[in-house]
């Protein structure tokens, strides 16, 4: 799935994650940190202070005086009130609370000890959950000591979370800053890979049958990129000079042997008839059907095929009947409508591929019976024959050049083993497939299935 | 068959041409024969041929072009002599004027029983030009009148442009054309391969064929930017 994605979502996904990853990571610390304030003082004041106002409050001389000291340690983070007679509650058997309970006992018994209770703020009483989730958001406490003078202190502590001077928590500002930093990192960036986009989406068109086209070097794109761009260019106007003089090489040689073969042929009536101006005269022919067969190979190779509409159908028909006419053992079965299959392609490359299937059945499999069949998406060619068929093991090699059942290669028994390489090269230029299988009838079966066109 | 019918061979091949000429004399013809289209001509301005037994490939004006030229002016019988065997569609299209085609390498008894054949017709091809009129899907095309019909013989509105692009696609029915290939025929070599005014131009033909035969979709784009011309063209009189 990885492999799908496009470079510019594989920069996109990573940018993304780190982002993610820095918020989760900055926000636990914050957590840890607040988590580690408030198992030591925060949101109450310290043990010491707390001792400090107890003996203040207890020497006090009088309310004036009492509410006085009560002014001085009130703050934002916490509010302290004495009131009379409150009791005390019980201090929750948990970490925050019991150690802090102990430095507590300990100031308070620097100064003869007083009880007290270390509670949950009992009146907001929203915070009904165990005491070791307050770590995550830290609730307020209330804190009760029983003075000398009967009366109860009562310290209670809000946790405020930290803001910063626009009421915001701090490090939101930053955060947002980099998110959108971050996405426009992302636009940017993939602007930068749009240049790659296009030039694979242009590789892919290139025609080396025709005239190069020059890729445009993008003026925006990266120095890489437009190197890159500058290359592939070179590389296509190459490529497109090799193949133009390959196929001038094969044309001239094509037509240089068709002239000297001409001149022969004319030449062999001169051998008086009987069978080695037969022979002669077949030499000749295979010479030239050979030649037929690697010159289309070849074009099929370079993308010089033809594309038009062929009836596949009325194609295999011609070439069973041209057998037919010479008596060979060639039957076909095809529904009418199979044969009005339309597929875009070669006619001259197609006939030669349901030739050289049809040949290959009567030269090795005595006989051969043809059948086309269509589907919605494609038409396929089934020629079995009643030879010895093919060993599944050597089915591949069959299709490749120059390789034959047969290890001689004595001429008599067989052609120089293009036809079935040809036959796969020019099916496969017209995105379809070839398979050797067995027939029913016991020899060999080859299976060609083409693409059908649709409008 | 009348005796001594007169040949003319054109073929660049000297051995070639000499096997020939030597067969068809002993066969009894008379023969001239000429290696190019300048030696034809001047052997043509001699005397007129029974037959013309013409090479494809030639150096200088090829066959194709002789062949039209001399469709233009007679209807000698023309013997269409191809290397290409991937020629052979074209030769026999229409639009070639040669009367027979022989695919290199042939036999002698082959060439002689086309010949004979063919100067049994002798030259029976009709001397009119041919009518460039054909018919696709529910429109008539004049060629030479430049006038496309829709079904109810009204005159379709075409521009000068249009009518070349549609031209171009009626004689090559059902075959993938390249933008290229389109730009060489309805412009020449001075085409600009990276014209893309072919493509919008296309676009206009298509609405207008469309708007005049709805669902018709005669001309459908393929893959790497090539054009398909799906009906069926056949010529009318």
């Amino acid at each position: 799935m990885i492999t799908r994605l496009t470079f510019a979502s594989r920069l996109g996904l990573i940018v993304v994650l780190s982002l993610i990853v820095a918020w989760i990571g900055s926000t636990a610390i914050f957590y840890i940190a607040t988590g580690r304030e408030d198992g030591e003082s925060r949101p109450l004041p310290l043990p010491r202070q707390i001792a400090a106002i107890v003996q203040l409050l207890e020497q006090a001389k009088d309310s004036n005086e009492r509410s006085l000291i009560i002014r001085a340690v009130s703050s934002q983070k916490f509010s302290v009130k004495l009131v009379s007679a409150l009791p005390l509650l019980q201090t929750p058997e948990a970490r925050p609370f019991e150690l802090r309970a102990r430095l507590l006992q300990k100031a308070l018994g620097e100064i003869g000890g007083r009880p007290f209770s270390l509670t949950f703020d009992a009146q907001g009483g929203h915070d009904k959950r165990p005491p070791q989730f307050s770590y995550l958001s830290p609730t307020d406490l209330e804190l009760r000591v029983r003075l000398s003078t009967g009366e109860t202190l009562i310290i209670q502590g809000y946790h405020r979370p930290t803001t910063n001077v626009y009421g915001m928590p701090i490090g939101f500002i930053a955060g947002l800053v980099g998110t959108l930093t971050g996405l426009i990192a992302l636009i940017i960036m993939h602007r930068q890979t749009r240049p790659l986009a296009r030039l694979a989406a242009r590789v892919d068109q290139i025609d080396f049958s025709g005239l190069p086209t020059q890729l445009p070097e993008t003026r925006s794109a990266a120095p890489e990129i437009r190197q890159l761009i500058g290359a592939f260019n070179r590389l296509q106007s190459r490529l497109a000079q090799l193949l133009r003089a390959r196929m001038a090489m094969l044309g001239g040689i094509s037509h240089d042997v068709r002239t000297f073969a001409t001149r022969l042929r004319l030449r062999v009536d001169h051998i008086p008839e009987g069978l080695d101006r037969e022979r002669a005269i077949a030499d000749i022919d295979d010479m030239i059907h050979l030649l037929d067969d690697a010159l289309l190979a070849s074009r099929a190779g370079a993308g010089e095929l033809v594309e038009e509409l062929v009836e596949f159908g009325q194609v295999v028909r011609a070439e069973v009947d041209d057998r037919s006419a010479e008596q060979a053992h060639v039957h076909l079965r095809s529904a009418a409508r199979h044969e009005e299959a339309v597929v875009l392609g070669d006619r001259l490359a197609l006939r030669r591929v349901v030739a050289n299937l049809i040949d290959n059945a009567l030269q090795y499999g005595k006989a051969a019976h043809v059948q086309v069949d269509a589907t919605d998406k494609s038409v396929c060619l089934t020629v079995d024959d009643e030879g010895p068929g093919i060993p599944p093991e050597q089915r591949d090699a069959m299709l490749e050049p120059f390789v034959r059942l047969e290890t001689s290669r004595n001429r008599r028994t067989g052609g120089a083993g293009l036809g079935l390489a040809v036959v796969r090269s020019l099916v496969e230029a017209h995105g379809g497939v070839v398979n050797i299988s067995d027939a029913p009838t016991g020899g060999a079966r080859f299976t060609v299935s083409l693409p059908l066109f649709h409008a | 068959m009348r005796a001594n019918a007169n040949l003319l061979i054109v073929e660049d091949d000297p051995v070639i041409r000499q096997l020939v000429a030597d067969l068809m004399r002993r066969e009894g013809f008379d023969v001239e024969a000429a290696e190019d289209a300048r030696g034809m001509d001047d052997a043509l301005a001699r005397r007129r041929p029974d037959l013309i037994v013409l090479d494809l490939m030639l150096p200088g004006e090829d066959g194709l072009s002789i062949c039209r030229r001399l469709r233009a002016q007679s209807n000698l019988p023309i013997l269409m002599l191809t290397a290409k065997s991937d020629e052979v569609d074209r030769v026999v299209g229409l639009e070639m004027g040669a009367d027979d085609y022989l695919v290199k390498p042939f036999g002698p008894r082959e060439l002689l029983a086309r010949v004979r054949a063919l100067l049994r017709r002798g030259g029976s091809t009709p001397a009119v030009a041919r009518e460039r009129r054909f018919s696709f899907g529910a429109f008539v095309i004049d060629l030479d009148a430049r006038e496309l019909v829709d079904q109810s013989k009204t005159p379709v509105a075409l521009t000068a442009a249009e009518f070349d692009l549609l031209a171009c696609f009626v004689q090559h029915p059902r075959r993938v054309l390249t933008r290229e290939q389109i730009l060489s025929w309805t412009r020449g070599r001075m085409a600009d391969p990276f014209d893309r005014t072919v493509d919008m131009q296309i676009s206009r033909l298509r609405r207008k064929l469309d708007a005049a035969s709805p669902s018709a979709k005669l001309i459908t784009t393929v893959r790497n930017g090539g054009y398909l011309f799906t009906a069926h063209v056949g010529q009318v009189s």
